[in-house]
């Protein structure tokens, strides 16, 4: 009965990968037997210094500045009534949770999601309830679910649907778009970029030593490792799947599929606060953060210069483009507004105000779909 | 004696006390049964790694409560051996609902082991059913009585599965097996 006694494939490897998650669920487990509410302290703490500041000469005129700075658009819409791009629909995580907007305005919050993303033709929302990654509807049907330890986020769609990347603590993850074969692709990851590559199963993502690594989801393969020193907080592929934009806290870099960086734009000390890639791959918009004020600039992909399409006071958390490429979204959240921005360069913009009215606390916009 | 009953008790001990070395030796030692008997039952290389990790957790989530005078190694396989059922189970309903056009993408097992080649593509005609009691009886080691209690059937249902497997399964390995 000799045979019994040799190892199963992978056993090493896989015990060693196993034994870094149990170790850290039991560190976790004895480092935090008990949780205390610091929330009380905190509010009141905040409390004190706001009342301080707007109480002093000094502190009056700062908070009065900010407010007359940071107003946004006049002539704004009051309600978000249309979406310009008939047909489409946008994805908006709150903090009260996923809300489905279409193009004629109506809305649907999916309460207490988050980190949700469209399928590739918005037939469905991968979103996160609890320690659960879900696929829904966006009238909020589940059609399954799956449950993992750790902490679930930003599950991303394959092109073609039949995957779905997301993280679930240290660990990049893959799941089939059924629901069926979830199986860990890697723990040496940067957890929170991942990016499919179109008409393929690659997935490029961050490794812990911060190069980007290109991998075959469905085979263990790695396809390519590109070195950089970039720290990409964001991963992009152009839709025809030739380019791969990385964006880093200063810089952008553009890059052949399996390397070499072809394009690297640096914004010196303003820090990119998000890009998106336009639908023909031809251009990235990508926000610039200043200490008083953000813009929104726009770079072709294989070259030309640099422009800037608006500039405000105050933080502008992100853009994404509509599925035509004829309309910039930009989330001015300090301004709590909307600008749709028409064709490049600036024809029209229609600004929608009390952003926060209409979507709670926290809005951050996930995407505009699809084409 | 490394990984004597004593042992057991006294990682054990230390663990429920703090002492992550005692856990990695109590991990260390069940690791490679516990690995193995899911492959043996799944033959996926990942829902082995899966189920096996799945049960040490489970395992650290009860370890407050775990009586130190039981043996650890019966728990910790009753969890993976039902756990790979179930996996089998549900993939194989999966399979007959057609997910065909999905393509099939369970991770490839490596081809160099003697398990790939032997022993494991032989257990793969059995049924999960009765390739759990294969596996408990002559991977782990544990009476016809054990698994009964263990997997919750009758000690006729268990006998006459491990009578039936491996029957099928001396046909299949000739000589290797029996």
């Amino acid at each position: 009965m000799k045979r019994w006694d040799d190892p199963a494939p992978d056993e090493r490897v896989a015990g060693d990968r196993s034994w870094e998650v149990v170790r850290e669920a039991y560190e976790e487990r004895i480092r935090v037997p008990r949780k205390r509410d610091w929330r009380p302290v905190a509010i009141v703490a905040v409390a004190a210094v706001v009342v301080a500041a707007a109480v002093t000469p000094p502190g009056h005129a700062v908070l009065g500045s900010l407010r007359d700075a940071v107003r946004g658009e006049r002539n704004a819409s009051p309600a978000l009534v249309s979406l310009p791009t008939p047909h489409s629909r946008l994805l908006v995580n709150s903090a009260a949770g996923t809300w489905v907007v279409q193009s004629d305005g109506s809305k649907r919050l999916l309460r207490g999601y988050h980190d949700a993303s469209w399928s590739p033709h918005g037939i469905y929302v991968a979103a996160v309830r609890g320690h659960e990654l879900r696929a829904l509807e966006p009238n909020g049907a589940v059609h399954w679910s799956i449950g993992r330890r750790g902490t679930i986020r930003t599950p991303r769609w394959s092109f073609d649907g039949f995957r779905i990347a997301y993280f679930a603590g240290p660990t990049l993850r893959v799941v089939n778009g059924d629901g069926t074969q979830d199986r860990v692709l890697t723990r040496d990851v940067r957890p929170g970029v991942s990016a499919w590559q179109p008409a393929s199963h690659a997935l490029a993502y961050v490794n812990a030593g911060g190069n980007i690594v290109v991998r075959d989801a469905d085979r263990p393969t790695h396809l390519a490792v590109i070195r950089t020193r970039l720290a990409p907080r964001q991963l992009q592929w152009t839709t025809n799947g030739r380019l791969l934009i990385a964006v880093g806290s200063h810089t952008i870099g553009i890059f052949a599929p399996r390397g070499p960086q072809l394009r690297r734009i640096d914004t010196g000390a303003a820090t990119i606060a998000a890009s998106s890639v336009s639908p023909d791959g031809k251009s990235v918009a990508f926000i610039e953060a200043g200490p008083d004020q953000s813009s929104l600039q726009i770079t072709g992909t294989g070259a030309g210069p640099t422009r800037e399409i608006f500039k405000g006071a105050g933080i502008f958390s992100n853009v994404v483009w509509s599925p035509d490429g004829r309309v910039l979204l930009l989330d001015w959240s300090s301004a709590r507004q909307w600008l749709f921005i028409h064709s490049v360069p600036v024809k029209r913009i229609a600004a929608v105000s009390n952003i926060r009215a209409n979507f709670g606390t926290e809005p951050s916009l996930v995407g505009w779909c699809c084409p | 004696m490394a990984g004597s009953r004593g042992d057991e008790r006294a990682w054990i001990r230390g663990a429920q006390s703090g002492s992550v070395p005692d856990l990695e030796a109590l991990f260390r030692h069940h690791w490679p049964r516990a690995y193995r008997a899911a492959y043996l039952v799944v033959h996926d290389s990942a829902a082995a790694e899966d189920i096996a990790q799945e049960a040490f957790l489970a395992a650290v989530r009860g370890l407050d409560r775990f009586d130190r005078r039981r043996p650890f190694g019966p728990w910790l396989h009753r969890i993976v051996v039902n756990r790979a059922i179930d996996w089998s189970r549900s993939r194989a309903l999966r399979r007959e609902l057609g997910d065909a056009w999905l393509g099939l993408v369970a991770a490839p097992a490596s081809p160099e082991s003697e398990h790939a080649q032997t022993l494991a593509a032989a257990l793969a005609y059995l049924s999960p059913e009765h390739r759990a009691v294969i596996v408990m009886r002559h991977l782990l080691e544990y009476t016809p009585g054990e698994i009964a209690e263990a997997l919750g059937l009758p000690r006729g249902t268990v006998n006459s599965r491990l009578r039936r497997g491996l029957d099928e399964l001396a046909g299949l390995l000739e000589e290797n097996l029996q």
